[in-house]
């Protein structure tokens, strides 16, 4: 069989393709079809493209944030309103609820603020699940399912009030999928833009938990200290303050060093919650609950509070925010299982043609800040930014440096090639071939994507799987040219048939490296990160060897640097 | 075809196979490799997340009494501006609320934490004399990930037979941390909704103005009386040392109970006429933590009804060290004190266990390798034979110990990322020992095999293909080295690639040199056909 005069039969239809000119031209074609219709795939969003998939993990967390200002009584409401829907789940081991602050800090609330929070209007519940192994629904699907749940049940509980659920991230952690943000010098006006911004943002498909990150403006009432009644009442101010703190909120007044127990015990002074409490949030109950309130003065006197303070209704004054020294209001979205390059684009579109009435609009130039629009008012001409922002940056920045790092290597294969070949024709018909392997990587996707319930996205490691796969083909490639100028230079068999005796001879390491690569790769293919890597081996072996196999000796056989060689040249 | 003289060596692969060929070291070093690499993959720390320098801090200025804007002007803005100055800092956001200026900064990915923390220190401290008048003391807060994700979290509550107060169980919970703490490689444990003891005293409006009192009153009355005095030295006439203590004038409930907060009429007035005094616990703190569990933890019992206060022990563990060594201590820790914790009616749930969750992810891809060894084994027994098949499948696990024990003396975990540059590599790795094999197996099926020695053979065979194979492998290489240079955080996220799958690849190579011609030569013989072969019958 393996008798150099015997050709075998894939020998045989290489020489035979080799020999016509009409073949060649066809499979070279071909190939050039099959690689831009692969290419107009990802353009006409057959296969979508996505930093990194969502994990299904055992545990998810949900952020309720109840409007500035609100008690920890209304936030415990909401928190309970969601616990209830979630006691009906069947595959959730245990919550916890933590109130006023976050849970234990995670992998996701590191970037999102969670171990700063302190406040009443916060809780967070830490939802775990049973081993994912044994769990049919993906925790992914999961909060899918329930989002939409909560979200209607329990934000009408207290009215402006964002619950926000939380995947553990399968990448780095970033502040959320979307990031939106505002900068301008006009508090007012960012105020409005970003309320308007949020409001594309929640009617664009596929976004959820909309949240825009600024304080709620709430009614408060303002204590104004009338100093020529405290003076003449013979009171300080500072004793006015203390004793208005201390009546309502409490203070710890003295500790106490005990014998019995190992940490000091304060002593905490404050009025009693039957008698402390308003009838009602309004001016007149808290008059007259200040005018019971009496302070001594220096005779010895009673005052009444209210005698030395007038009470006025004011709004609040809201946080003012400011990232590299502008001021700015971040909005924030989260992607519900689709990729947020899609619904950016979507939102950044109808964005564009609904300030276009109010102001003139730039867009931003060709950096991973190219979303970005510029807004000029046109009645007053300040400047406005919208930013995108979070993981969508945090994508950009990755593909391009995965970009470059590719150029990269394709310059560094190239002279790696050259040197080792001293032909650039060679070393081009090998990189041209690797390169190739795109088509099969592709296609794979889109093959998966119709057999999965779920988007099946082309991801970060579906792109570290074609780098690697650059280096697979451009193997199989180097293999087939070294073996058959071999045969040409030391043997002394013509070309053609040479190039065909090399393509059967390799013919079977080829396909054995492939086929381990596949099988070694079979695992990874049902799993949600890695999946991506795993369909991009997979399918972009299959591609490659029929690359090296078929596509490659046709070139090989058209230039003129596989000619047999002069001794000395060598 | 030149048949008697003997083959030039050309390439380093066929140096390599002949320097081995016939050692006898070359099985011990065999057995080395594989030795050293279980040694890494026992004692590799593992962790599920990869490490991340995220280095930054805050600054807390806190001035009472000032408006949002009022704050930004002063404190927010020039702050912002000195950061400025700081190199190293990718972000700063500054946030201006009532009576308080907080700016956070991020620095670079990858940038030194401790020189981040340190320069964040000196340019405050060096402008401090810069700050507005009315000012509080800033707070510089730098944090920093490795230690705060805490891997672990423990739910202790008390079940509804416990007796234990509140203060009571949170000093057991206490007495529990405490011992956590000296466990070793545990960096900071946290309690969260704990609740402290606490006397309370609850004013009656009502009766305090009936009585004439204002709060001012009752303050300054307890505060009085609750001082702690240290021992008293006195010296006696002949120089001896005479200690006396005062005893605390305030030292249970009924003493604050009885304190005399004014006269009326000549007779006293005591807190308890005008006020509740109760042990509590501090009931300002609002921040509770509670847990919604079922009955011994399985899905087939409902949840209980009611929600169970719990106080919730998050453990951190110090950087580089084993997740999974770390949480089994804890969990015999906790162990050890189940009877106590069952007779005082108190339970537990490990709630959040990375350990765990790291173990887990390392014994599926041990089952991933496995399980695909065994499938590309089957595959080469049917195209190439089962002793060819045999000398591939030992090629995985040696080059495998070699990355991890790479991998394990330059410092780094086992965690998500570094198992997904060994799945990569998975496919690529067989392909050196595949391509040499198939290159043995061919030359021993040619004609012209039967005139040669089996050692010479070998080596021909490997060193023939050993110029492509390490030019391809080179440049599988090259691809995954500029990977390195990704920046971010997704770049360092994913470092473990571009580290460990060259490495791997490189020790491909060299195992595939080394050990296929050395296993052929005592595996493998020429084919039966092969008459006048010295193997021959």
């Amino acid at each position: 069989m393996d008798n150099n005069h015997k050709a075998g039969l894939f020998e045989r239809f290489i020489y035979f393709a080799l020999s016509s000119k009409i073949i060649k031209f066809l499979i070279i074609i071909s190939t050039a079809i099959a690689f831009f219709a692969t290419l107009t795939m990802l353009t006409n969003e057959l296969v979508l493209a996505r930093m990194l998939p969502g994990k299904s993990a055992n545990t998810y967390s949900i952020y309720i944030d109840t409007p500035t200002g609100s008690s920890m009584y209304q936030t415990k409401k909401v928190t309970s309103c969601v616990l209830d829907i979630l006691r009906k789940e069947n595959e959730i081991l245990n919550m916890e609820a933590f109130y006023g602050q976050g849970i234990p800090l995670d992998y996701a609330g590191l970037v999102k603020g969670s171990s700063m929070k302190q406040t009443e209007n916060v809780a967070e519940i830490s939802v775990n699940l049973t081993d994912k192994h044994n769990r049919e629904e993906p925790s992914f699907l999961m909060t899918q399912r329930l989002r939409p749940i909560i979200d209607k049940t329990c934000s009408s509980v207290i009215p402006g009030t964002s619950i926000k659920l939380v995947e553990q991230p399968s990448g780095p952690p970033t502040l959320a999928s979307i990031v939106l943000e505002v900068h301008g010098d006009n508090i007012q006006q960012n105020r409005k833009l970003s309320i308007e911004v949020a409001k594309i943002l929640s009617e664009t498909e596929g976004l959820v938990d909309i949240d825009i990150m600024v304080d709620e403006v709430f009614e408060k009432f303002n204590l104004v200290p009338d100093a020529e009644k405290i003076a003449r009442s013979g009171l300080g101010m500072k004793q006015v303050n203390n004793i208005l703190y201390l009546a309502f909120e409490g203070m710890v007044i003295a500790t106490k060093n005990s014998e019995y127990h190992s940490s000091q015990i304060p002593i905490f002074l404050v009025l009693s919650k039957e008698t402390s409490q308003f009838h009602s949030s309004s001016i007149d109950s808290l008059k007259a609950k200040l005018s019971s309130l009496n302070l001594m003065n220096m005779k010895g006197m009673m005052v009444p509070l209210s005698e030395v303070v007038h009470i006025k209704k004011v709004k609040s004054i809201p946080m003012i925010m400011h990232k590299d020294l502008n001021r700015m209001i971040n909005v924030i979205a989260e992607t519900d299982m689709v990729s947020q390059l899609y619904p950016l684009l979507e939102a950044r579109k109808t964005m564009l043609e609904y300030f276009s009435t109010q102001y003139n609009i730039e867009k931003a130039g060709f950096s991973t800040y190219m979303f970005d629009l510029y807004l000029t008012d046109k009645r007053t001409g300040e400047k406005f930014l919208l930013r995108w922002d979070g993981e969508m940056k945090v994508s950009l920045d990755t593909f391009r440096d995965l970009g470059a790092a590719f150029i990269s290597a394709l310059i560094l294969i190239f002279f790696l090639l050259v040197i080792y070949y001293k032909s650039f024709a060679l070393s081009g018909i090998i990189l041209v071939g690797s390169f190739l392997s795109l088509i099969g990587v592709i296609l794979g996707h889109w093959v998966m994507d119709m057999f999965t319930p779920q988007t099946f996205f082309l991801t970060a490691t579906s792109l570290i799987g074609f780098i690697a796969l650059m280096g697979i083909s451009s193997r199989n490639s180097l293999l087939l040219i070294d073996f058959a100028m071999g045969l040409i230079n030391n043997e002394g068999v013509e070309k053609t048939r040479a190039i065909a005796m090399a393509a059967a001879t390799r013919a079977k390491p080829i396909m054995l490296t492939a086929v381990a690569i596949i099988l070694g790769s079979a695992l990874l293919a049902g799993d949600p990160i890695f999946g991506g890597l795993g369909v991009a081996l997979i399918s972009g072996t299959v591609a490659a060897v029929f690359v090296s196999l078929i596509f490659v000796p046709v070139l090989m056989d058209n230039t003129s640097a596989m000619n047999k060689k002069e001794k000395e040249e060598f | 075809m030149p048949q008697n003289k003997p083959y030039e060596i050309k390439d380093i692969a066929g140096k390599l196979a002949l320097g081995f060929l016939r050692n006898p070291l070359t099985a011990i070093l065999g057995i080395v490799l594989i030795a050293i690499g279980w040694i890494a993959l026992e004692t590799m720390p593992r962790e599920e997340d990869p490490q991340i320098a995220i280095s930054g801090g805050s600054i807390i200025v806190p001035m009472p009494g000032v408006t949002p804007s009022e704050i930004e002007n002063v404190i927010v803005k020039p702050l912002e501006k000195k950061l400025r100055e700081v190199q190293g800092i990718e972000h700063i956001y500054g946030m201006s609320i009532e009576n308080v200026g907080i700016v956070n900064v991020m620095y670079y990915i990858g940038e030194n934490r401790e020189d981040s923390n340190l320069k964040l220190y000196d340019k405050v401290m060096q402008n401090m004399d810069k700050l507005p008048k009315g000012t509080m003391q800033p707070i510089i807060k730098p944090f920093d990930i490795d230690i705060d994700v805490p891997i672990m979290t423990v739910a202790l509550y008390q079940k509804p037979n416990s007796k234990l107060n509140p203060y009571d169980f949170l000093e057991e919970v206490q007495a529990l941390q405490h011992k956590v703490n000296a466990i070793e490689n545990i960096a900071k444990t946290t309690l969260q909704g704990e609740h402290i003891q606490q006397f309370n005293v609850e004013v009656d409006m009502g009766k305090l103005s009936a009585y004439h009192l204002s709060m001012g009153q009752l303050m300054q009355a307890i505060q009085s009386l609750a001082v702690s005095v240290p021992n008293v030295k006195g010296k006696s006439s002949d120089g001896k040392l005479v200690l006396f203590g005062i005893t605390n004038a305030i030292e249970s409930i009924s003493d604050v109970q009885n304190v005399i907060v004014a006269q009326y009429m000549g007779s006293p007035i005591y807190l308890r006429d005008v006020a509740r005094v109760e042990i509590g616990i501090d009931k300002q703190n609002f921040r509770d933590v509670t847990l919604i569990h079922r009955k011994e933890n399985n899905i087939s019992n409902p949840f209980f009804k009611q929600d169970t206060p719990q106080i919730t022990l998050s453990i951190a563990k110090l950087a580089g060290t084993n997740a999974v060594f770390v949480s089994q201590d804890v969990e015999k820790m906790l162990e050890e004190y189940h009877h106590k914790f069952e007779e005082l009616g108190v339970g537990y749930l490990v709630t959040r266990n990375y350990g765990d969750r790291a173990n887990e992810a390392v014994n599926e891809l041990m089952h991933h390798l496995v399980i695909t060894i065994i499938i590309i084994a089957i595959m080469l027994v049917f195209t190439l034979g089962w002793r060819e098949s045999i000398i591939v499948t030992f090629s995985v696990p040696a080059i495998l110990a070699i990355t991890l024990f790479i991998a394990y003396i330059s410092g780094q975990t086992m965690n998500r990322i570094t198992l997904f540059a060994f799945l990569l590599s998975l496919g690529l790795l067989v392909d050196a020992a595949i391509i040499v094999i198939e290159n043995i197996h061919r030359h021993l099926h040619e004609e012209s095999a039967k005139d040669k020695e089996m050692g010479a053979l070998l080596v021909e065979a490997t060193d023939e293909v050993g110029g492509p194979t390490n030019v391809a492998t080179l440049a599988i290489i090259m691809t995954m080295v500029p990977m390195a240079f990704v920046g971010g955080m997704m770049g360092s996220f994913m470092k473990p690639i571009p580290y460990n799958v060259p490495v791997a690849l490189f020790a491909s190579l060299v195992v595939a040199y080394i050990f296929t011609p050395y296993l052929s030569l005592k595996l493998l013989k020429k084919p039966e056909h092969d008459k006048g072969d010295k193997y021959g019958q």
